[in-house]
């Protein structure tokens, strides 16, 4: 818009301000705030009840790199995510193009692979307890049907495997949605054109719709890397973290230490920490995703 | 179907398709339904698992459905979720629409996507590494275990993934109606409000229900800050397994009220899902 004269000029710069102002004042107030709160926190010996009694430098930060539970969060975290995310992705792709190729009742495949995505993950938590458990748990039930048995609920690796086909039953959807965009937004006429040459439809996956929907495919990875990397109510319900804390990701251990524990100090220096190893993470990816994009 | 990848499909690759669809339709289907059964049992029936026809393998009630509507603490619940969803939802749209038609129509002294970016950089963060900071900031102002000290937080972590989306919304309005609008005496107000906002309206549900689902669904923020009085599903959900255990034909009547209402809200936006879910990379 072209402002006519300088008090139409003014009052376009009072009203876009106004506009804008608010939602930058208190995304500055409550995210810059309390970071750097966080950082004070991390510094400091904090008593519940009297607050911050002194600052005691480096300690919490020294505590929480020798904490080997610090460390077991983080690898715990690395392996779900380093999962979980790479399934979603290869099937929410498969899924979206069998879409594409427009089988007869797509709207209804579409309609039911699209609805764990709304789903509360606490809920699907709690309700995988009663899918893993040995007594009684359908998954256990079926696989004994074939004589396999696998201790999902009483081990680590058992707990932390349940809680990983969860999330990708959960989250392969968002990856199908976002696909499904991708690959539909591609005109059919070079569908058409692809499938007169090649052999299969599998051909022209390989050769056009990967190709044309990976900057899209990327996008999906660099989101659900962001949101994986904060998971915690379905673990959380399935296993509260146990046995004892073999499948305690970060976000468990650190809600434990400061919630039940009440050591906000030495909970704020692991919190900083994460935060920086999660953005130089999501930084290098997305360096990476923009480098081969262009 | 006049789609070349399905007709000119050999019969082989038409069966492989539909075998994938197939299976992927009972994979996600199958713990829906173990919670419908499961939820029209009694406690005894939920012990043998093979029962699933209901009538022919087991008789089926309601006992499970009213012992969990009937408990004052799961009411309870339910209804501070809504509430805290809905408040969110509200004051996220109040704050952030407005923002986003700015960053959307002006010239700013950084470029408008910068400060886009800068917002969606927000979404980064994992949110645990706050929870001490707000946790002591709730606590000093007494928001411990309230509503509004709920919806203060969720309006925060969703305030940024308004502006992008809607922002990205409002571009797609076309600026000649505006501007005619303007010539008819209409000022800049009026013009967001009667023109631009009606014009984005399916935009503006979508992002409405997003923003609703991921309030309904928080699970941390909501352990760690309510008890009682402002517990929110998630929270109950929590404090009822630890302290209660797991009962089968409990857990699938919770299970099933906790994630219908943004289940069923995003059916109806389903074709614009795509385009807000992914920040606006993905024009669907």
């Amino acid at each position: 818009m072209e402002p006519a004269n300088k008090a139409q000029r003014a009052s376009e710069s009072l009203f876009k301000y106004a506009m804008l102002g608010p939602a930058v004042l208190w995304v500055i107030a409550f995210t810059f705030f309390p970071i750097f709160s966080a950082l004070n926190y991390s510094f400091s010996n904090y008593v519940l009840g009297r607050g911050i009694t002194n600052y005691v430098g480096l300690k919490n930060y020294y505590a929480a790199l020798t904490d080997p539970g610090f460390w077991h969060s983080l690898l715990i975290t690395v392996i779900y995510v380093g999962v979980a995310v790479p399934v979603e992705v290869c099937l929410g792709f498969l899924f979206a193009w069998i879409i594409t190729v427009g089988l007869p009742g797509k709207g209804i495949f579409r309609s039911v692979l699209t609805a764990p995505l709304f789903t509360m993950e606490v809920a699907i938590g709690y309700l995988g307890v009663t899918l893993f458990t040995s007594q009684g748990g359908l998954v256990s039930v079926l696989l004994n049907l074939i004589h396999v048995q696998i201790p999902w609920m009483s081990t680590g690796e058992g707990g932390l495997a349940a809680a990983i086909i969860l999330d990708v039953w959960q989250w392969t959807p968002f990856v199908f949605l976002m696909a499904l965009a991708a690959l539909g937004s591609i005109p059919d006429e070079i569908y058409d054109a692809a499938m007169l040459e090649a052999s299969s439809h599998w051909q022209v996956l390989r050769h056009v719709g990967l190709p044309l929907a990976w900057p899209v495919l990327t996008v999906a990875i660099l989101l659900r890397l962001i949101e994986g990397l904060k998971t915690f109510g379905l673990p959380f319900a399935l296993t509260s973290g146990g046995p004892g804390t073999s499948t305690q990701l970060f976000s468990i251990m650190n809600y434990l230490i400061t919630i039940q524990f009440f050591d906000f100090g030495r909970g704020s220096a692991m919190g900083i920490l994460y935060l920086i190893m999660v953005s130089v993470i999501i930084t290098v990816f997305f360096q990476q995703m923009r480098k081969r994009i262009d | 179907m006049d789609n070349l990848l399905w007709t000119h499909s050999k019969r082989g690759g038409k069966v492989v398709v539909y075998s994938i669809a197939v299976v992927a339709a009972i994979w996600v289907l199958l713990p829906f339904l173990w919670a419908i059964v499961n939820s029209f049992k009694t406690l005894e029936a939920t012990f043998s698992a093979g029962a699933i026809i209901p009538f022919l393998n087991f008789r089926p009630t309601l006992d499970s459905w009213n012992e969990v509507l009937s408990d004052p603490q799961s009411i309870n619940s339910l209804m501070s979720s809504a509430i805290v969803a809905a408040g969110t939802t509200l004051l996220v749209l109040v704050l952030g629409t407005p923002a986003a038609y700015s960053l959307a129509r002006f010239e700013f002294k950084w470029q408008s996507k910068d400060i886009a970016l800068w917002f969606l950089s927000q979404r980064v963060m994992p949110p645990v590494v706050v929870l001490v900071p707000f946790y002591i900031l709730m606590v000093q102002l007494r928001l411990i275990d309230t509503w509004s000290g709920l919806i203060l937080l969720y309006s925060t972590f969703n305030l940024a993934f308004c502006v992008v989306i809607m922002r990205d919304i409002f571009r797609d309005v076309s600026k000649e109606v505006e501007e005619a609008a303007r010539i008819e005496g209409a000022n800049l107000w009026q013009i967001f409000w009667m023109i631009a906002l009606p014009l984005s309206l399916d935009g503006l549900i979508v992002t409405a229900i997003i923003v609703f689902a991921f309030s309904w669904n928080e699970a941390l923020f909501a352990s760690a800050l309510t008890s009682q009085h402002a517990a929110t599903l998630p929270e109950f959900i929590l404090s009822s397994r630890s302290t209660q255990g797991v009962n089968f034909n409990v857990a699938a009547v919770n299970t099933i009220i906790a994630i219908a209402p943004p289940v069923i809200m995003s059916f109806f936006v389903q074709r614009y899902l795509a385009r807000g879910l992914s920040f606006g990379a993905v024009k669907g």
